[in-house]
């Protein structure tokens, strides 16, 4: 691990900070609060070929590459007159300790009312005039993937958690709608099952993961069979309020982080040379990079997540990149998909699961344009 | 509607009480899920030989989603030790503790990196901002941002 230099933090008043953003309390709150994260442009070549994943400019209808910070910065403004005895005026160091942890929490809930973990399905023409005024390209490979057959989009919130929320969504949606859900049930169960070795072989105590694969494992069985007495079969506004449930969510966000560690832990030798810390571009061990840039909260995937969490699961992934580049393949307006195929899976007439990638944020590609 | 937090906190007390703590810490009190105060000693031939430390683990609603505040206990009967990334009020600079918190790691296996923080130190000082940091600090480190680019202590 490394630990904090004892440097000055924004949040304890410092003074050069505060007098230098000259917008008195809310700006320096807002970046005592904000977790900015960064793009990671590194890119392993995907196995059709490869799209490097480089950040693109004004992916997002208002010129902001990045989802997490474009949500952060309206969060702080109009909220902050209505706590008491607090004001706009008032800079960071007046405040007493509760009128900060209640202000901290204030937003924390605003937050989390703006936007659900995840969303119900909505047109993918409605993200398309988002970009009306925006990026031509952009629009152009939306409506290429409205005519391959992606009508809808289910957007996730961008906390850093995306790919993980919206893997873990699709997931248990496609065992749902499965032909045959009972097989598919008993196939899932059966690999998550198998899942557990990887994190015992990685070293992870039992009591550490097991809360979180048992809100996932019990998700998953009561597609098949009632959770308890009088509680209903899983319906699909029953999943969605699920992963709406941040603690039903988050959990199992934090399984598919332990899971892809323990894939990356378990095939070392083969993801090694990828394991790049995305903020110093620096080469980092595999027990650095899995604990740092993949179990730890709140930290984005990049290719190697995305490759081990598929094969941990026998999963094909399908990820569309909606950037500015024109398309890979000589047709404008076309969309490249980067695959990460599993060797075992069958689909046994599933649907695939297909992600939506804007630099920095996923959210779930759907055939449907409505819940 | 914390049944995460229960279960695990209940687990992870379960788990000390039947099978002991690593050597050098010891429970202090662990008798609700919101607080507990665990004393740590760094044994052996270090620079706080015979010193003993209380830390003090505030669980949020969603522990171990969220990483727990700990601080080194600071009042008459406990003093914070005296390194470069603890501030006398107790609080700690260690990534660990903020961004790069996960579920994996618990009570007790924070206890054993700040045992070792303190057992890897050459030099007892406090950081160098201690007392303007001291005299801002928010009651909760965890409303505090820290810069962390300090592999070497």
């Amino acid at each position: 691990m490394h630990y904090f230099a004892p440097q000055q933090s924004v949040a304890t008043g410092d003074e050069t900070h505060r007098s230098s953003s000259g917008e008195g309390m809310s700006r320096t709150l807002q970046l005592a609060l904000q977790e900015s994260r960064e793009i990671t442009p590194m890119g392993i070549a995907g196995e059709e070929g490869g799209t490097d994943r480089v950040p693109q400019s004004a992916l997002f209808p208002d010129g902001t590459k990045n989802f997490d910070e474009d949500e952060e910065e309206i969060q702080v403004e109009g909220e902050l007159t209505d706590v008491d005895g607090i004001n706009p005026e008032m800079k960071l160091s007046d405040l007493t300790d509760a009128q900060i942890i209640r202000l901290t929490q204030d937003l924390q809930e605003e937050e989390s009312a703006r936007r659900p973990l995840i969303s119900p399905i909505e047109p993918l023409s409605e993200l398309a005039e988002e970009y009306a005024t925006g990026s031509r390209t952009v629009v152009d490979k939306l409506s290429y993937l409205e005519r391959i057959g992606w009508r809808g989009v289910r957007r996730t919130r961008g906390d850093g958690d995306c790919f993980y929320r919206s893997l873990a969504f699709s997931y248990v949606e496609r065992l749902l709608l499965a032909p045959d859900p009972a097989l598919a049930v008993a196939m899932s169960l059966s690999t998550l099952q198998e899942t557990r070795h990887l994190l015992d072989e990685a070293g992870f105590q039992q009591l550490v993961y097991e809360d979180f694969y048992d809100v996932l494992v019990r998700l998953i069985s009561s597609i098949i069979s009632p959770p308890g007495p009088y509680e209903p079969l899983l319906s699909s506004p029953g999943l969605l309020a699920a992963f709406q449930d941040a603690e039903t969510s988050n959990s199992i966000v934090v399984y598919l982080r332990l899971l892809t560690s323990g894939y990356i832990r378990a095939h070392e030798e083969e993801f090694l040379p990828y394991l790049f810390s995305p903020d110093t571009g620096d080469l980092l061990d595999t027990r650095d990079f899995c604990e740092r840039e993949v179990e730890a909260s709140g930290k984005e995937a990049d290719h190697v997540q995305e490759m081990a969490l598929a094969r941990a699961l026998n999963l094909c992934v399908r990820i569309a990149y909606l950037d500015n580049s024109l398309g890979g393949q000589g047709a404008e307006g076309k969309v490249d998909f980067v695959t990460f195929e599993s060797e075992q899976e069958g689909g046994n007439g599933m649907h695939e699961i297909a992600l939506l990638y804007r630099p920095g944020h996923f959210d779930i590609l759907e055939t449907r344009d409505t819940e | 509607m914390a049944t995460i937090l229960t279960k695990r906190l209940n687990k992870e007390l379960r788990e000390m009480q039947t099978h002991g703590l690593p050597t050098g810490i010891t429970i202090v009190r662990a008798d609700d899920l919101s607080e507990w105060l665990l004393s740590v000693e760094v044994l052996g031939n270090t620079l706080y030989e015979g010193e003993k430390f209380c830390l003090r683990f505030e669980f949020p609603h969603n522990y171990p989603i969220d990483s727990p505040a700990v601080t080194f206990v600071a009042d008459d009967k406990w003093t914070a030790p005296v390194h470069p990334h603890v501030y006398s009020n107790g609080h700690i600079c260690a990534s660990i503790l903020g961004p790069e918190w996960s579920p994996v790691l618990s009570v007790v296996s924070v206890c054993l990196t700040l045992q070792s923080m303190l057992a890897s130190c050459t030099s007892k000082q406090r950081p160098p901002d201690n007392d303007k940091y001291v005299s801002h600090a928010p009651r909760n480190p965890k409303n505090t941002r820290f810069h962390y680019d300090d592999d070497t202590v």
